[in-house]
């Protein structure tokens, strides 16, 4: 299982957290970094049209999925030949997107698991994180990303 | 789904594109009976099929003028069939048909077998007396129309009224002049079984009965 | 032979609710349901709406994909290669990375959507018509039906000398024989 990428929106539909985890053959062409695995906390120069694109589009899905499905249905993942993106939405409307390869099974439970353990332990108890995380504010603290990169590495 | 005549069945044997064989001969130096049982396939008539209706419709005014157009395209394979068919007949019954009910049998039989691989379905007089003249001809589901949906508003269109052209054809050959026209009959008793089951209305000329009635004399 | 009342709701549970056909413009030209209470009813306008969005959300998907930067960033990439690579570089210029020459692999945009209550399948022919097939979370085999669809659409709807291309399908036999086949199936 590979994961390429992490989102966190918060209920303003902003991107508070990106981060990626792209194996360098894929990221040559961007980064000169020589490592096995390269993390790019600081984002890629397209990662904020990314995190836009990415928003939007589950945003549009999520809508048209409770459109159809009726409004206790949830958008849980989609798949194309090339990665497959998951998502998980809490009931405060924090939305958690992750980007991984085709074959790995539902992270729904993973992005339940990130919510529980790391965002709410790390960042809500945080007592200096702000209620609001404008510009990822809060939410970029020391804890929450090492906890999170190595809660990833461990799943890969 | 057999072949509709020589030139098509012939092109299957053929490389694809326009070839010319070295050696000079070309399909037309070849024996008639080489091409028999060679067949074609169904998706490739369905699309030539297609754009032949498309074709025919261009610049019609209404159905009958667009099924007279498909009629006029069958009619000469139909005449050419004849010909092809006796050929490929034993030496003994190379003749043309005599009779209305001998002519109708090499419809139904050879013809039908020669260009869908299969016979007519049922072969019926008209028990109308005013109409002695009318004979039917009932393919439950022609190979024609085996993709086509006639929209709604053009309910009265069969496009087997090609096949109607070359059965046409054939009668004309065998000097049995007559006028054919393909109806479809589904949706009705037995509809929901064969919904598109078409009947071939042949209507001979008056100068037909005539003959037969003095054949039938001698 | 009567089938235990456990299977009946088993196989209850496997169900293909309905089809959707989009053309190339991101129009709706076919929309079936194929068993009520899979999915809400809505109403054509929305399901003109859904189709629209469905299409531009598909065109994104398609570019998000993490593995190859987008082709802005491709382009920038492959002419600094060549500018800072050594004399005959060529290759390199055209292969970026990996020095050999490979055709890019073609872009796909979403094949299967999960929710909680339903799961979707797209598929894109070659040339650009999407079949979006919305069936239970359990059913299996969706590649297969699919593919009949598919099938369907090319003999009843392609060879049909009435069908408009783009246009609205509407075509007796291709709604005879679909209705059949899923019929098959959610009666398996």
């Amino acid at each position: 299982m590979v994961v390429y990428s992490f989102y966190i929106f918060d209920r303003h539909t902003e991107c508070i957290y990106a981060k990626t985890w792209l194996p360098t053959s894929a990221s040559s062409a961007d980064t000169t970094t020589t490592g096995a695995l390269t993390t790019t906390s600081a984002p890629r120069a397209t990662s904020s049209d990314d995190a836009k694109l990415i928003f939007g589009t589950v945003f549009s899905l999520r809508n048209m999925v409770r459109k159809l499905g009726g409004d206790d249905d949830a958008f849980v993942s989609y798949r194309t030949a090339h990665y497959k993106l998951h998502f998980y939405e809490t009931a405060s409307s924090l939305r958690l997107v992750m980007l991984t390869d085709t074959a790995t099974l539902s992270m729904r439970n993973v992005l339940h698991q990130i919510y529980i353990n790391l965002w709410v332990e790390y960042v809500v108890k945080n007592p200096l994180s702000p209620v609001e995380h404008k510009g990822g504010a809060g939410v970029r603290n020391e804890l929450f990303e090492l906890a999170l990169d190595q809660f990833i590495r461990s799943l890969m | 789904m057999a072949h509709l005549g020589p030139g098509k069945a012939a092109s299957s044997k053929e490389q694809a594109g326009l070839r010319y064989p070295s050696n000079g001969k070309s399909i037309y130096h070849r024996p008639l009976n080489r091409t028999k049982t060679a067949e074609l396939s169904q998706s490739s008539f369905a699309y030539l099929f297609s754009e032949m209706v498309s074709y025919a419709q261009r610049r019609v005014t209404g159905i009958q003028e667009l099924e007279k157009r498909l009629n006029l395209q069958g009619h000469p394979i139909g005449l050419k069939l004849l010909d092809l068919l006796l050929t490929r007949e034993p030496p003994r019954t190379q003749t043309r048909p005599l009779t209305i009910i001998a002519l109708l049998h090499f419809i139904k039989i050879n013809l039908w077998t020669h260009l869908f691989g299969r016979q007519a379905d049922r072969l019926e007089k008209s028990s109308n007396p005013d109409t002695p003249d009318e004979y039917m001809i009932v393919d439950n589901e022609p190979v024609v129309n085996a993709y086509i949906s006639v929209p709604r508003e053009m309910s009265q269109l069969n496009c087997a009224a090609f096949v109607a052209g070359i059965i046409e054809g054939v009668c004309d050959g065998a000097m049995f002049p007559a006028r054919v026209t393909a109806h479809t009959v589904g949706g009705k008793e037995e509809g929901e079984m064969w919904p598109g089951k078409t009947v071939f209305l042949v209507k001979f000329q008056p100068e037909v009965l005539e003959r037969e009635a003095l054949i039938g004399k001698g | 032979m009567t089938p235990p009342p456990a299977h009946c709701i088993l196989n209850f549970n496997k169900t293909v609710f309905a089809l959707i056909i989009i053309n190339k413009a991101g129009g709706l030209i076919y929309n079936r349901t194929f068993h009520e209470g899979g999915l809400n009813k809505i109403s054509t306008n929305d399901y003109l709406v859904l189709a629209g969005t469905f299409h531009g959300v598909h065109a994104i998907t398609a570019r998000l994909n993490p593995l190859s930067p987008s082709t802005t960033t491709s382009h920038r990439t492959s002419i600094s290669s060549t500018a800072t690579a050594p004399a005959g570089g060529a290759a390199s210029a055209v292969g970026g990375g990996g020095g050999m020459l490979t055709r890019p692999e073609a872009p796909s945009g979403l094949e299967v959507l999960e929710t909680e209550n339903f799961r979707m399948q797209c598929f894109t022919t070659l040339t650009g018509v999407k079949f979006l097939l919305f069936a239970d979370t359990t059913q299996t085999n969706v590649d297969l039906a699919m593919r009949r669809v598919y099938d369907l659409y090319t003999d009843y709807v392609m060879k049909n000398p009435f069908y408009q291309l783009e246009m609205p399908v509407r075509c007796d036999m291709f709604d005879r024989k679909l209705g059949s086949y899923i019929r098959e199936i959610n009666n398996r």
